[in-house]
């Protein structure tokens, strides 16, 4: 994100009809420019112009026209800029590239509140434990399906994130089948609730859970976590943490 | 009524076009499942991947004969699962059982009677 103060301003000025690789090599540019995290581009097509070549390039000229100017603004920092050149100088071809010294102002402010940058997430490493809890999608608690209950249970008691997958076939706890006639009662209702974090955590939602499931079966096992977040909760590094201690 | 106990869950990755004579092999392994008693087998069929000799496995979107790939997910006690495991080995032919430790909790309403089914 830029500051107020001292910055460069790059603009390139290029062919419409250039090429990167057969890539409009305005769109190249562009796109290297938002994956390095450059702060903001614009790309202006002009009207008229000549460049290098002294041809007059005009959009009422038909044969033409596909040759109009283009030019690709944007404002970083110094720093930032020099690290780029070397690779805008090979996309922008035999386009001319001009650097200016600027003030910025103010810096332009993300519109929505989100991840702001892709490169600050985080990656959170420890030991947890996975809770699969295997149910019919029959069940229910309160006069809504079973598992939809136990995924508001455990968001309202903070479990860090549950999957719920539904089974195609299955049969377990909730449907027992004795040994010496194998006729498979098969169901097509099975459903599995898998929910993944710190080993207490999951223990002191247990009760919840025995409360809750009247069949089924819960499966608790030891998993390694590698997490991405944009924020680190302090509650989740912190689980993580003590998971490993 | 509650139940707890230490157990092995495997999980059965194939293809849901796979077969053990002539019956699709999710439902060759779930009846096997059923025949020794095991405690909880359930298959899913997932959306889109790959395993075995790479070759990507993919639901149909326009009928019901893709490839998709299978998950069985088999849990019980560790002598349980010992007797699953050679039949696995037989019928299993190009696919990945992973394997974990666990601790298991089940719970059931009626209490154990072998001949009531519910």
């Amino acid at each position: 994100m830029l500051a107020p103060g001292k910055a460069v301003k790059v603009t390139i000025y290029l062919s419409e009809g250039a090429t990167h690789r057969g890539v409009p090599a305005y769109s190249t540019i562009l796109d290297f420019l938002f994956y390095r995290g450059v702060a903001g581009a614009t790309v202006t097509k002009g009207i008229a112009g000549f460049g290098a070549d002294h041809h007059m390039h005009s959009s009422t000229t038909v044969e033409i026209a596909d040759r109009l100017p283009l030019k690709i603004e944007f404002i970083e920092t110094r720093e930032k800029v020099d690290a780029l050149l070397g690779k805008l100088e090979e996309l922008a071809g035999t386009g001319l590239i001009e650097m200016q010294e600027t003030t910025v102002a103010k810096p332009a402010q993300a519109s929505k509140q989100k991840k702001a940058n892709p490169q600050q997430h985080l990656k959170i490493e420890g030991k947890a434990q996975m809770m699969r809890i295997f149910l019919s999608e029959e069940d229910r608690w309160k006069n809504k399906p079973l598992h939809e209950a136990l995924v508001e249970a455990m968001r309202a008691n903070d479990v860090a994130g549950v999957t719920v997958y539904r089974g195609i076939l299955g049969y377990g706890a909730h449907r027992r089948m004795h040994k010496d006639k194998p006729t498979l009662a098969l169901h097509q209702g099975s459903v599995m609730l898998s929910a993944i974090d710190a080993a207490e955590k999951l223990r002191a939602f247990l009760p919840m859970v025995e409360q809750m499931v009247e069949e089924g079966l819960v499966v608790f096992s030891d998993v390694d976590i590698i997490k991405y977040a944009y924020r680190a909760t302090d509650e989740l590094t912190a689980a993580a943490a003590g998971a490993t201690t | 009524m509650k139940e707890e106990f230490r157990g092995r869950m495997l999980r059965v990755h194939f293809g849901e076009d796979d077969k053990w004579l002539g019956k699709p092999l999710h439902q060759a392994i779930l009846a096997k499942c059923a025949e020794l008693g095991i405690a909880e087998a359930v298959v899913f069929r997932g959306i889109e991947g790959y395993g075995s000799g790479s070759r990507i496995r993919r639901s149909g979107h326009w009928s019901f004969s893709g490839d998709a790939p299978i998950q069985l997910s088999i849990i019980d006690t560790e002598e349980q699962i010992a007797k699953l495991i050679p039949f696995l080995d037989k019928v299993v032919e190009e696919g990945l059982v992973a394997s974990s430790p666990v601790e298991a909790i089940r719970y059931t309403r009626a209490v154990h009677v072998p001949e009531v089914e519910e």
